[in-house]
């Protein structure tokens, strides 16, 4: 769907894009993770031709990116705005029309979301008098009204509340069914996890990780694990075993998170233990992409 | 070019159909020909207002001339006794009696200008003029000159300014008419390109502010954004220009008739007719309506307004595009319209120097060397040529002014479409003029 190939963005002072290259695969959800200032914004703003490429290129379809693609691609940035005096209707009628939409064919589309998304009777307000959640949903709908292949959205939840997120994440996967690209731009984790398929983690200007998201958090598995057990038992005994990483005693259950060592497994802690005391559970703790991403970050922070 | 024509649509109609500008086209030409209609009925009714008819008792037998009827004063001799008249006054057509006393016509005293309402300033003046004219003639004639000589004395002094036309044929012109129409359409033109080029740069701001401005440009090229924001706004001046003139027009004509009556607009319009036919005209001699406005009027019809409209248009969008162009840049520079400052003077800088010299020194001297360049310099020659267009410009001059201005604002939207497209997208940053020199040597 979507390829980029070595990409250099330089500004005056400081390089913007690293030679990052990534592959987005068709009717996948991608996640651009990063922390502020990473550079994902001027990578979203070269697939979205605001800007270009000192170096590299960009593919789509196996074309090389160029004005044909506009209509094809939806954008919704971090930053959004709409005109303030223009009635909502109109504005995103306007909006479709600049993507190359007819005015009966975007109007009629117009209508069938603002029915969808309840907002039947907005069509005439100003965007001024409307709160910010609001705002946001009119911009959701002017990003996919012209029913791109490619949508991007930075940051699509920030904003909304609990209810309208879920709308919205809801309509993402519908799109999605339908056979839409997704990229996202965020920094809410357990959205990533929730929805994307792939993700790539950009830092200081390079990509330092990608890859599916089941897989990436697989391989970060280090062998930790919940345990808990009724009983009296001192875990000093097991130390060869794995190491405590936090314990609790409540009411004579002891919770532990431990971290089984090397050439150990599951079920010799097991096997050491149920003499002693009676077990509850023992589960393994997947690394959730909140704890990739700091990890990632601040190892590369530590590297000179 | 169809998105250009999106935008250009958005930015017109968003803009015409604000209710500030329905007001402002609707209320400017009523103000305007409210005053026209008030200058037209005050300047007539001043003139019928000072038409007094004085009856004169003479007792002064060595005043053997008499008095003649002038323009505003009648006056007619009787041989009625003062009493009998002062007391006979209101029933009579008279409005005064002029009482002239036995007196030495070297020293005159006594003389009583006598009314049932107290005379004006400009009435008694007249008539101790007359009075004197009337003794200096009696003097003269004693000493033996004749009324024939007297007569050859007596020059009318009127200067009908003429130029020679391209042609070589005689025109009629009026310096006062094109001091008018020039310092108006040059008044006209510095307001319009300032009011319409801060729009532009107020547009530029709020779609930066409002950060609707990525929206558009994933959409839209930023050079296409600009050119249809500058070209609507453009034709929203256009819009309320032409408005302006047609309702002037109208309204005036309206006015004229409500306030004068049809007499004077017959009497007008004739006049009018008859300076379009080019047949000179002499100042309509006896007419008691020979009024300043009939005056304007027809030298107004010596000038071809067409051509000076048409011209003013030209310079109007070539003038706009020129300086708005500067202005999309500067908001595409900052983030708030306060930030503007700094930028704002650099730029009005020029249109104000423009502005100050065309309405003094162009209009003392609109062929000397300092008009002649300031109608050439694309800063400049928007005001300075409309303001000396009245007075006749070569058309040669016409020519290159228009060819050097339109070549400056391909500049300057040139220079300012380089800017522009970086400066839209950065938020948060002050940005000096320095910084924008360097946008301008950007790669794409």
């Amino acid at each position: 769907m979507l390829t980029i190939k070595n990409i250099v963005k330089q500004y005056a002072t400081h390089r913007a894009l690293d030679d990052v290259s990534l592959q987005v695969e068709k009717g996948k959800i991608f996640g651009l993770l990063g922390p502020n200032g990473a550079g994902k914004t001027s990578l979203i703003r070269i697939i979205t031709q605001i800007t270009g490429p000192d170096s590299g290129e960009v593919l789509f379809n196996g074309e090389r990116l160029n004005v044909e693609h506009i209509s094809q691609i939806g954008y919704l940035p971090e930053e959004r705005g709409l005109y303030k005096k223009m009635e909502i209707g109109e504005q995103v009628l306007y909006l479709a029309k600049l993507k190359g939409l007819s005015t009966t064919e975007a109007t009629r589309r117009i209508r069938f979301w603002f029915e969808k998304l309840e907002m039947a009777d907005w069509w005439k307000k100003k965007v001024e008098d409307l709160s910010k959640g609001m705002q946001q949903k009119v911009q959701f709908v002017a990003t996919v009204l012209h029913q791109p292949e490619l949508i991007i959205l930075d940051e699509p939840f920030s904003g909304f509340d609990p209810v309208n997120a879920d709308i919205i994440k809801n309509e993402i996967l519908e799109l999605n069914k339908a056979g839409a690209t997704f990229i996202f731009s965020t920094h809410r984790m357990e959205s990533v996890e929730e929805l994307c398929d792939n993700i790539a983690l950009i830092h200081r200007s390079k990509k330092i990780l990608d890859g599916p998201v089941k897989e990436i958090r697989e391989q970060y598995r280090n062998n930790t694990f919940w345990l808990e057990y009724e009983g009296d038992y001192n875990v000093e005994n097991s130390n060869q075993l794995f190491e405590v990483l936090q314990a609790e005693t409540v009411n004579g259950k002891t919770q532990l998170k431990i971290r089984i060592r090397e050439e150990q497994t599951a079920n010799q802690v097991l096997s050491a233990l149920l003499p002693h005391v009676s077990i509850n559970r023992l589960d393994e703790v997947i690394p959730t992409m909140n704890d990739i991403f700091i990890q990632k970050v601040t190892q590369q922070d530590q590297k000179p | 070019m169809n998105k250009i024509l999106l935008i250009i649509q958005r930015e017109y109609l968003s803009r015409v159909k604000k209710k500030s500008f329905i007001i402002m086209t609707l209320l400017t030409p009523l103000i305007v020909a409210g005053f026209y209609g008030l200058i037209i009925y005050f300047s007539i009714q001043g003139v019928k207002g000072t038409f007094n008819k004085v009856a004169v008792v003479n007792n002064n037998k060595s005043l053997t001339e008499k008095l003649q009827p002038t323009k505003n004063i009648g006056y007619a001799y009787v041989n009625q006794s003062l009493e009998a008249m002062k007391s006979s006054l209101k029933t009579t057509e008279y409005d005064y009696i002029l009482y002239l006393p036995e007196f030495d016509i070297s020293s005159p005293k006594g003389i009583q200008l006598i009314g049932t309402k107290q005379a004006g300033l400009s009435l008694s003046n007249r008539v101790s003029g007359d009075i004197e004219e009337l003794i200096r003639t009696q003097k003269l004639k004693a000493s033996g000159i004749s009324q024939t000589d007297l007569d050859g004395l007596k020059t009318d002094v009127n200067i009908d300014t003429k130029k020679i036309g391209e042609a070589g044929k005689e025109e009629d012109s009026s310096a006062g008419a094109s001091t008018i129409i020039g310092t108006a359409a040059g008044i006209f033109m510095f307001m319009f390109i300032l009011l319409y080029g801060i729009q532009v740069m107020r547009g530029v701001i709020e779609e930066k502010t409002s950060r609707i401005i990525e929206i558009m440009i994933s959409s839209v090229k930023p050079f296409q954004l600009m050119m249809g924001k500058i070209i609507g706004i453009a034709l929203v001046g256009l819009t309320q220009f032409v408005l302006w003139i047609v309702l002037t027009a109208s309204i005036s004509t309206l006015a004229v008739s409500a306030f004068v009556g049809k007499d004077a607009i017959a009497q007008n319009t004739s006049v009018a007719i008859k300076a379009k036919d080019g047949t000179s005209i002499s100042p309509a001699v006896n007419s008691p309506v020979d009024s300043p406005v009939l005056a304007m009027q027809k030298s107004l019809a010596s000038l071809d307004l067409t051509k000076i409209i048409l011209v003013f248009i030209f310079f109007f969008i070539g003038g706009y595009l020129f300086y708005s162009a500067l202005y999309a840049a500067i908001g595409s520079a900052v983030d708030s319209e306060t930030e503007t400052q700094q930028f704002m003077m650099p730029v009005m800088m020029p249109l104000l120097v423009g502005y100050a010299l065309s309405l003094s020194v162009v209009t003392n001297d609109p062929y000397g060397p300092i008009a002649f360049w300031l109608s050439m310099i694309p800063f400049t020659s928007p005001i300075a040529m409309v303001v000396r267009l009245p007075y006749g410009v070569p058309d040669w001059q016409l020519a290159l002014s228009m060819l050097i201005l339109v070549v400056g604002f391909i500049g300057t939207v040139w220079l300012a479409s380089r800017i522009y497209r970086v400066g839209i997208l950065m938020y948060g940053k002050k940005t000096s003029l320095k910084e924008m020199i360097k946008w301008f040597t950007y790669k794409n």
